[in-house]
Order: C-alpha cells, then sequence, then structure tokens
C-alpha cells in the first residue's frame, strides 16, 4: 500500500534563504510524526507545503495520491478543505464567531453545515458547557480544543499541528496531549511539529530537521511519561 | 450558514460599518429628495408659473379685425361674451383655474384719455396674482360702483383709496369708487380696472368684448393640448398660450434639472468615498480572518462573496433608511420652495436603493485586495 505521505527532494528558497533543502521521507496512514528542530529549521515551512499554504521550488509532496506541488490555486483551495485538518499555535479561531460556528465555518468551506455533527465534534474535544463561547469567553485550551474539533470535523486524511500546545500551560497541554493520543488511537495520521521533547516521544517516529535537511528518523516508542 | 456568518459579520465590525451606513443614508436621502424634486418639478414649477396668472388667450384673429370674421365677431376688434362662455362651458377643464372676458376702451378722466377694461373683478386675483394691492380686491362682478386703478392713474389723478373716479366715454359717463390702487409693474399701471357691465355701458355695446383669458394649471403639453381643444370649439378665433410663461418654465425647468443631477453625481461619488475608506480600513482588519478562512479551504470568490454581501446588505439598509429621511426632506424642501409638499414619487426609492447598493458595492473595491492574501504568510503572523 503506498505511504499516504511521500516527499522526494523537497526544496523551498525565499529569495536566497533556503528554507527546505531535499528533504525526503514518507509517511504510512495511521502514523503519528513529530517533526522537531531549531528555530528556522524548516518545520513550518515543510507543514505549510503538505497542507498546500504554500508550494515546493522543487520536489515532490505527495499526499493520499496528491502531489501538491502540482495543484493551482483552486486546487490547493480544495485540497484543504477536503484533504488536511489543521491546527496552529496561535489557535486561529475567528474572534466574532462562537465555538460552534468556528467548526462549522470549516464545514461551510467543505461543503455543507451540519450543525448536530460540529456539536458532536465539540463534545468529544470535552466542550459540551462551551459551545455557544465567544474565543475570548475561553481559555487558551478551550480555543485549541475547539481549533482540534474544527480540523476533525471533515474527517481530513492529514492532522497537521504546528506547535499546538506552544501557548499553553502544563494541564491544557496534558489536555490537548492526551486528544491527540485519542486521535492517533482511532487511525488518524497526524504530523506535529513541537519543540518540546516530552511531546515528541509520544508519536510513533521523530524526524529531525536542522538548516533545512533532514537531519534524521528516529523511530520511537509510544509509551507516554 | 451565510446568513449566519453574514449577521456576524455586521455584528462584528458595527463600529466601522455605522461610520459607512451614516454616510449611505445621508447620501439615500439627499439623493431622494432630489430626485422626489426633480420628478415633481415640472408640476409644481407649472402651479408656480400658472400663479403668475393668465395663460391662454382667446382673441380675435388678425384678418378678423379687417371685418372678415367668423359669426361670434361683432365688430373690427370686438367679440360676443355669450358664445365665448358657452364655448369655454362645453370645453370645460377641472384645470381652469380663473377665467374672464376684458374689454378695452379708451375713455376719459378729466378730459385726460386713459385706458379702462371692463372685465370680472372676482377674477382679477387668480388672472394677475403678481399685483401688489393696496386696498381690497373687488370680490362680485356684480359690483358697479368700485374700481381697480393702476398707481401711474392714481398718481396723476391724484386719487387715494375711497377717492371717487369719473369716467367719461363718448356721451357716456360713469364714476366708481377706488377700492384698491395696484402695481402691476407692467401696462396695467396705465389702467383702471372695472367690472365687465361698467365698460360695457360706457362703450354704448351689449355683450361685446375684446378678448377672454383663461388660467390653466398642469404641464406645458397639458395647457397646449387644452388651447389646441378651445381652438378646435372657436375656429374663427384667436386661441394662444402666452409664450413668454412657457419658454421660460422650460429653461428654468432645465437649469434646475441640470443642477438637480449634477449635485446627484457629486453625492453618489462622495458616498462611495466614504464606503470606499471604510471598508479599506475593514479589509486591513480582516486580513487574519481572511487568512484564516483560505487555509480552512474557503475559495476566494466565497470569502469575497461573504464580504460583498455584507456590503450589499450595508448599501440596501442605508438606502431604505435614507429614502425614509429623503422623503421627510423632500416635504421640507417642498414647503420651503413651493409652499407645499412634494408628492412622494415611489418609483424614486427603489432606483435609489439600487444606487446606494451600486455605491456600496464600488465602495467595497479594497476588498479585492484580500483575494491576494496568502494564508501561510497571515498565519506566520506576519
Amino acid at each position: 500500500m503506498a505511504p499516504l505521505v511521500q516527499i522526494e527532494n523537497l526544496r523551498k528558497e525565499f529569495g536566497s534563504v533556503r528554507a527546505l533543502d531535499g528533504v525526503s521521507f514518507t509517511v504510512e496512514e495511521g502514523e503519528w510524526i513529530a517533526i522537531m528542530g531549531p528555530s528556522g529549521s524548516g518545520k513550518t515551512t515543510l507543514i505549510n507545503i503538505l497542507g498546500g499554504l504554500d508550494s515546493p521550488t522543487s520536489g515532490v509532496a505527495v499526499v493520499d495520491g496528491t502531489d501538491v506541488a502540482r495543484l493551482d490555486e483552486t486546487g490547493l483551495t480544495r485540497f484543504r478543505a477536503e484533504k488536511i485538518g489543521f491546527i496552529f499555535q496561535q489557535f486561529h479561531l475567528v474572534s466574532y464567531l462562537t465555538a460552534l460556528e468556528n467548526v462549522m465555518l470549516a464545514q461551510y468551506f467543505h461543503s455543507t453545515t451540519d450543525e448536530p455533527q460540529a456539536r458532536a465534534a465539540l463534545v468529544r474535544v470535552g466542550l459540551a458547557d462551551r459551545i455557544e463561547h465567544l474565543p475570548s469567553q475561553l481559555s487558551g485550551g478551550e480555543q485549541q480544543r475547539v481549533a482540534v474539533a474544527r480540523a476533525l470535523i471533515n474527517h481530513p486524511k492529514l492532522i497537521l499541528a504546528d506547535e499546538p500546545t506552544g501557548n499553553l500551560d502544563e494541564a491544557n497541554q496534558e489536555t490537548v496531549i492526551r486528544l491527540f493520543q485519542e486521535l492517533h488511537a482511532e487511525g488518524h495520521t497526524i504530523l506535529m511539529v513541537t519543540h518540546d521533547p516530552s511531546i515528541g516521544r509520544l508519536a510513533d517516529r521523530r524526524i529531525d530537521l536542522a538548516h533545512g535537511r533532514l537531519a534524521g528518523i528516529s523511530v520511537l516508542s509510544a509509551t507516554p511519561d | 450558514m451565510f446568513a449566519r456568518l453574514l449577521w456576524k459579520l455586521l455584528r462584528g465590525s458595527s463600529g466601522r460599518l455605522t461610520v459607512a451606513m451614516i454616510g449611505v443614508i445621508s447620501g439615500a436621502a439627499v439623493i431622494s429628495a432630489l430626485l422626489n424634486l426633480e420628478l415633481d418639478i415640472g408640476r409644481k414649477l407649472s402651479q408656480e408659473f400658472r400663479s403668475l396668472g393668465a395663460n391662454i388667450v382667446i382673441a380675435p384673429k388678425p384678418s378678423a379685425q379687417t371685418g372678415a370674421g367668423a359669426a361670434s365677431l361683432l365688430s373690427g376688434n370686438q367679440i360676443a361674451s355669450d358664445e365665448i362662455a358657452r364655448g369655454l362651458a362645453a370645453v370645460n377643464s377641472p384645470d381652469v383655474a380663473a377665467s374672464a372676458p376684458y374689454l378695452y376702451i379708451v375713455a376719459h378722466v378729466a378730459s385726460v384719455p386713459v385706458v379702462v377694461a371692463g372685465t370680472w373683478l372676482d377674477q382679477t386675483p387668480k388672472l394677475d396674482p403678481t399685483w401688489k394691492l393696496d386696498g381690497d380686491w373687488v370680490a362680485s362682478r356684480e359690483d358697479n360702483s368700485h374700481c381697480l386703478v393702476g398707481g401711474n392713474v392714481a398718481r396723476q389723478f391724484h386719487l387715494a383709496l375711497g377717492s371717487q373716479l369719473a369716467l367719461a366715454y363718448l356721451a357716456e359717463n360713469a364714476s366708481c369708487t377706488v377700492a384698491a390702487i395696484f402695481d402691476s409693474g407692467g401696462a396695467e399701471d396705465n389702467q383702471v380696472f372695472v367690472n365687465l357691465p361698467v365698460a360695457q355701458h360706457l362703450a354704448g355695446i351689449q355683450g361685446a368684448i375684446s378678448l377672454w383669458q383663461l388660467s390653466v394649471g398642469g404641464s406645458s403639453k397639458a395647457i397646449a393640448a387644452y388651447a389646441q381643444r378651445l381652438a378646435t370649439q372657436f375656429p374663427g378665433l384667436d386661441v394662444r398660450p402666452i409664450p413668454q410663461v412657457s419658454q421660460a418654465e422650460g429653461d428654468l425647468m432645465g437649469r434646475i434639472r441640470l443642477l438637480i443631477v449634477a449635485t446627484i453625481v457629486l453625492i453618489l461619488v462622495l458616498t462611495t468615498l466614504c464606503v470606499l475608506a471604510t471598508m479599506a480600513a475593514l479589509a486591513m482588519e480582516r486580513r487574519a480572518d481572511v487568512g484564516l478562512m483560505k487555509a480552512l479551504g474557503g475559495s476566494i470568490s466565497r470569502v469575497l462573496r461573504l464580504f460583498l454581501a455584507e456590503v450589499g446588505v450595508l448599501g440596501a439598509v442605508g438606502g431604505v433608511l435614507g429614502c425614509a429621511g429623503g422623503l421627510l426632506l423632500s416635504r421640507w424642501m417642498g414647503q420651503r420652495v413651493f409652499s407645499a409638499a412634494i408628492s412622494p414619487r415611489w418609483e424614486v426609492f427603489p432606483l435609489t436603493i439600487i444606487l446606494m447598493i451600486a455605491v456600496a458595492l464600488a465602495g467595497a473595491l479594497p476588498l479585492r485586495l484580500l483575494g491576494r492574501i496568502r494564508p501561510a504568510v497571515i498565519l506566520r503572523g506576519e
């Protein structure tokens, strides 16, 4: 069976800066991959290319049989809506929409909205009593859980999480990581950028980047600390 | 979800949108008032011009003065008043505001020749409404003892209100009490106005008049059409609208319409600029939201449709509220300018609302900049 994600000799240049320099690896369906490395190593650029937010300068980035590098703007938009679930460090919720509406927004851009399904997604992440709250009325952990519900609502093939616990206190980190463990257990494919080695150790494999190059791939124990 | 998002967008940006909304409401109010005025101005101006007095004259044809006239002609320059009255009754129109026969003779006052006009003095206030009067109108056409005296005549013969004026014509004499001294600014200032029987008595002719004047309301076209009906009714007579009034009316109306259209265009431009400024600020504020929406798979056309719908609502609501304000404004302008309310023209309202939606959409041009947003850049917080 073909891997869900296949990256070959991926390069990305911003002017004279080479953010990614010939990165290659594959990800099987259902794997949890931790992408680690120092700031400026190209982690976010890699995530953005896999999520169709950015285009590579050269190389191949295939997700679920789709070569992202070959998609035009319209194709990238549909790709993002149908195959990717994003979770950002800054949560990126729309401030004037409730938790429920933020989740439904992803449904709206995917196809049609289904309010009961969106409510169920929020209940699933433990926000049954915060459904009608605005982001400003939610804690950081709660906002990130709304983002997780939003990322899952369209059943994406790949969940891309860029430092999902980077803005959370310890208690909320634990809650969000527990959610990721549940998602992994359910068979979701997760690529997570993190600086935190303890979180990185929870993944199936760890991909290290340095100066835009692949610095190593390690197979990890999935046993939590 | 579209309506839900739209509502949240409107609520979320209510502060900035209120500024644009005030601009649109103000623009719509003035534009709808001006359009109402523009469409109603023909009728109002006609009324105003009609208030200037007589605008149709029935007189002998120039050729008839040589004696070759119709049956209604009595002598070279006189016509039979009874026949005219019967003819007018046959082509009666509710637009006829006033109507009176006139018999002009040159009588003498203290051996000095003075033009005496015999008419129905109860019609004079409507046929000559611009006269400045010192004294009272003569209220009855049966009152043969009072007369109206032109200012020049009064000065020449040292007449005051209540003075007795002796008139002589050939062998006949008559006298009247001065009821009023008027200033017309025209030839009438040299004339004495009496009721028709007095002039006919002096001239020694019964049932004969020099001409008939009418004051008819309505548009220039309606007046011309009525004059045409009169011409058909009186084939032997010269029926003509008073041309100076129609010409002046047309010239003035053209100038006012040009001014109104220029003002409307100016207001549309200013309203567009107001919306443009607000939308430029709003577009900057919404860069993050648009970046996120694109990251979630929202096509730019779908995202922009949302924002354009918001602007459309702004234009429509502003247009409706502005129209309501415009209705009041046009009534006020009508009262101030014409001393009568401008009648609301319902076709103005959809036109104003469409104009406001178009203006709002034109003002939303900065939103197209949102199409260039790259979500990766926005999500990085740049």
